[in-house]
């Protein structure tokens, strides 16, 4: 690939993005792969030294928040018309209602992810507050000479802490895997508004 | 590593790379290397972030026929690297604190 054809690609990846954000990043790849070949290397070393262009624009994709990407979506290309604008406001209990409703279903995603967090959170703490109530009214109970009880309700109460302390393992893994699939979620968002922008 | 300690040393690093004489970004990266690879994509967020926090200045030079971009540090960038000498004094001490304690239990 030469630097034409490489510059290209990187400008069609990142046509999500405001213009001179894309401006400014063509122009930094475009000096590294010339000061690359101004030291002897081949146009073809040079750009392969950069990287592919996916991965970089991944990278930056990642990097730029959704506000900026959302926003630049949003913004129209040209100045409105003097209709165009009425139009909008006329339409605006469609779309606004329909910009809403999208944003209330990306918001739920985020709220069921943790809320099963949170729920998961809330049987570890569950059980472990039985385990403690147990021992502690078994205690109780053996010292108002219910024994047999008493003891039963010890043991109880040890089985539960134990389940406990494997439940904390679990919930544990769960919040990562949760946190690193919400990541994964937001640069599945972002690249949404790529892809659209590009057809 | 931690990632934001990760970014704090990167940050540092780049600043340092340019500390002495205004520089562009394939040298930058061409002097980094022994120290730590830095691909351009890295280079390119870490100078926006130091650009942002007045770290540094940006100017455009003609170089060959073409333009480029050069890297000067600002006063506030100077004493980014000296707070960061300073940092690094502790956490040497931190650190043979607790190289300290493992030899003893060996």
């Amino acid at each position: 690939m030469n630097k034409k054809e490489f510059l290209a690609q990187l400008r069609k990846g990142l046509s999500g993005l405001p213009r001179e954000d894309i401006e400014d990043r063509l122009a930094f790849y475009s000096e590294m792969i010339e000061d690359r070949m101004e030291e002897g290397f081949s146009e073809k070393e040079a750009v392969s030294a950069i990287g592919s262009v996916d991965e970089i624009v991944s990278q930056i994709v990642a990097d730029t928040s959704l506000v900026k990407i959302a926003k630049e979506r949003i913004k129209p290309k040209r100045r409105l018309k003097a209709w165009e604008i009425v139009l909008l406001a006329v339409g605006s209990p469609i779309w606004l209602s329909l910009g809403i409703a999208a944003i209330a279903v990306v918001l739920a995603l985020y709220i069921v992810l943790w809320a099963v967090m949170l729920s998961l959170w809330a049987v570890f703490g569950a059980v472990l507050a039985c385990g403690l109530g147990g021992m502690a009214g078994g205690i109780v109970l053996i010292c108002n000479a219910e024994v047999f009880t008493g003891i039963a309700l010890v043991a109880a109460g040890i089985l539960c802490v134990g389940l406990s302390i494997f439940l904390f393992f679990g919930c544990k893994a769960a919040t990562k895997g949760i946190f690193l699939l919400t990541k994964k979620y937001a640069v599945w968002i972002k690249n949404r508004f790529r892809k659209k922008e590009e057809m | 590593m931690d990632i934001q300690l990760k970014r704090g040393l990167l940050d540092v690093c780049v600043l340092a790379a340019i500390k002495n004489e205004d520089s562009y970004g394939y040298q930058i990266i061409k002097d980094l290397k022994p120290c730590i690879e830095l691909s351009e994509s890295t280079l390119y967020t870490i100078l926006k972030r130091l650009e942002a926090a007045n770290m540094l200045t940006v100017r455009t030079a003609e170089h060959g026929g073409r333009l480029r971009k050069y890297y000067h540090i600002t006063p506030e960038g100077r004493k980014r690297i000296e707070d960061f000498k300073d940092e690094w004094k502790e956490i040497m001490s931190i650190y043979r604190f607790v190289t300290k304690e493992d030899e003893a239990y060996e």
